[in-house]
């Protein structure tokens, strides 16, 4: 950790004597032949049944974060350590990626020319499930987010915080480790914000899912168990609590 | 769900791209169908001309792709040769009727040659040797699609071969199609017309019994005593080719295959132009999209898979309807007077067959390199392309 966490109001749910499901150790990003560091020198865990909320300015480095952290990139320099082994020595990081991390997008990125319970089975082509058990499990999936009855519905029949919650479905079809959500309401209203937020909380007390989200939004960030900020591709505060998370972005 | 259905349903998505794109692998693969198909059948009716007389082997003067010119005399140095059961012999050419329809395909055979077995008289008689005067009361025979559809002649009539008048003398029938849009002179009258007394274009060799002992060894063997023929110390410079040597040797049927792998060339190219083309933009548009299936895990080879997929799907879509429209235009064209006698339909299972394997390099094609772009897109790029 880069910075110590502080217990405030909000009990967490997991506490951090639970076993790190994700380290980071001295992460670096740079773009631009090296001309641009994105992150540098960042070193988190995260354990397992975590809620983290990641913040921060635009360009501070959090979508390079969560791009490491999801293994959709590999880092300049630095290690990333799931459940104890390094994502270095993968040697398939798709396959890690089917099965160990649900994603999460604020543009939802649902294919439109599927419905809602074929757009749930796509990340299962790439698990052990035959055609008929995937169409079961997204029926169970769509029933967990409450859209049982919208399954034949393409995503442009559906609100945006259907989509979302349709997208959620689908982050959840291979019984990921983690979620990482990455400003999962950033384009829903208030009311379909809530729901999302709701969800999120569902999984996590429920399902003790393992969660990190890339937020703007306070009212998101006060739903985690723990916010880590970040400026100028670092950790400038990692505090365990909603109530400190205001207090260590001044 | 399977994958096919995402192909499917991608296929579907602009409809009005894919069936464009569809038509034009379809206009690609039909004319390519349609032209196989008439060069095949030419050939075949061709090869059947020979196979139907049972004739074995096809002797013309080496080196000569069109029709060559040999002495009418040969023909006894070849009946003493072993095995040799029959030698006909006769000339052939293309002339004009009357003073329209030109290019109708003549033979000239002597009268009373066992040529003629396989031709059925429906009208008329059989050629005699006075029917060779050319004076206007020599006698020509017509096929039976020649006299009816395209000289409108019956037996009594009267009919200029490159101006010189004959009387249908009789009207026959034949099972090829070919022969039944020629004509038959006595083998004297034709060489006089052409100017090429004494000569023949081909010796044709039926070989005896064609007994099952006769084997390879034996033909090969006549063939080479056929190559080392001499008159007068000189080699006459003959070949003996099996039947389907011989068709495929001539000059047009070289030229039509010639022309056949060029506008197959230019057919397959357009085709895979355009599947490009609508692949790629397919793959654009899709850039998120394809973004998102790989940082869910989808491996590079399911999102190569699925895009050459969806490019197979149109291809084949196109070849269905290329092919349909390939029989239909052969069937149309078999029916136009002018290529009665000519044309037939040769659209075999091999043909189709060759239309569908294009169809597939024309998907491959067109296909591959927007695959392989699709899946090589770094899913962080592809997520954050607008």
């Amino acid at each position: 950790m880069s910075s110590p966490g502080t217990v405030t109001a909000a009990e967490p749910r997991t506490t951090k004597s639970a076993p790190a499901i994700l380290r980071a150790v001295n992460l670096k990003r740079t773009y631009a032949d090296g001309q641009v560091t994105a992150l540098n020198d960042v070193s988190l865990e995260v354990h397992a049944g975590e809620y983290v909320a990641i913040m921060g300015r635009s360009g501070s480095g959090k979508s390079t974060l969560l791009n490491l952290l999801g293994a959709l990139d590999r880092p300049d320099q630095g290690e990333i350590y799931f459940e104890g082994e390094p994502l270095s020595k993968q040697r398939n990081l798709d396959s890690f990626r089917a099965k160990r991390i649900g994603f999460v997008f604020q543009s939802f990125y649902l294919l439109p020319t599927l419905t809602a319970v074929e757009n749930v089975q796509i990340p299962m082509f790439e698990g052990p499930l035959n055609p008929k058990q995937r169409a079961d499990r997204a029926h169970e999936l769509l029933k967990i987010v409450n859209l049982e009855h919208r399954l034949n519905h393409l995503p442009m029949e559906l609100s945006v915080g259907e989509r979302q919650r349709v997208a959620i479905a689908r982050a959840l079809a291979n019984e990921p480790a983690m979620l990482l959500a990455d400003e999962p309401t950033g384009n829903l209203d208030s009311t379909n914000e809530a729901e999302v937020l709701n969800l999120f909380d569902q999984l996590h007390a429920e399902r003790n899912m393992t969660l990190v989200v890339i937020t703007h939004s306070q009212d998101v960030a006060d739903r985690a168990q723990r916010t880590i900020h970040l400026r100028d591709g670092r950790i400038v505060s990692d505090v365990t609590g909603h109530a400190a998370s205001h207090s260590s972005r001044k | 769900m399977r994958l096919w259905n995402v192909v499917v349903k991608n296929v579907l998505r602009r409809k009005t791209r894919s069936l464009l794109t569809a038509s034009g692998v379809a206009v690609a693969i039909g004319s390519v169908v349609a032209l196989l198909g008439v060069s095949r059948g030419y050939q075949q009716t061709s090869a059947d001309l020979y196979d139907n007389r049972g004739i074995d082997l096809v002797v013309v003067r080496a080196g000569v792709a069109l029709a060559s010119a040999l002495d009418e005399s040969y023909v006894e140095l070849l009946r003493k040769l072993p095995h040799v059961a029959r030698v006909n012999y006769g000339l052939s050419d293309n002339v004009s009727f009357g003073n329209d329809v030109i290019s109708i395909r003549i033979l000239g055979w002597p009268p009373g040659s066992s040529a003629f077995e396989t031709l059925e008289l429906r009208e008329g008689r059989g050629l005699k040797d006075s029917d060779a005067a050319m004076d206007g009361t020599g006698g020509v025979l017509l096929g039976s699609s020649l006299a009816e559809e395209r000289l409108n002649k019956k037996v009594g009539d009267t009919t200029e071969v490159e101006g010189t008048p004959f009387k249908v003398v009789g009207i026959f029938q034949s099972t090829n199609v070919l022969e039944n849009g020629s004509a038959v002179l006595p083998l004297l009258a034709l060489q006089t017309i052409m100017q090429r007394e004494g000569q023949v274009n081909e010796f044709l060799i039926t070989i005896e019994k064609r007994s099952p002992d006769l084997d390879r060894v034996t033909i090969d063997e006549l063939r080479k005593q056929i190559g080392a023929l001499e008159k007068d110390g000189e080699r006459l410079g003959l070949v003996a080719k099996t039947t389907n040597e011989f068709v495929n040797s001539r000059a047009e049927m070289q030229m039509s295959r010639a022309m056949s792998f060029v506008i197959s060339g230019i057919a397959l190219l357009i085709g895979s132009v355009g599947m490009l083309n609508t692949m790629i933009m397919s793959v654009l548009e899709r850039t998120q999209e394809i973004g998102l299936l790989r940082a869910i895990g989808w491996r590079k080879s399911r999102i190569t898979r699925m895009i050459l997929l969806e490019a197979f799907v149109l291809s084949v879509l196109g070849c269905a309807v290329g092919t349909a429209a390939a029989f239909g235009l052969t069937l149309a064209l078999s029916q136009v007077p002018v290529v009665q006698g000519v044309l037939q339909r040769g659209i075999t299972p091999g043909v189709v067959g060759a239309g569908f394997l294009m169809s597939m390099v024309v998907g491959l094609a067109g296909g591959l390199y927007p695959a392989y772009r699709g899946a090589s897109l770094p899913p962080t790029e592809a997520l954050r392309y607008e």
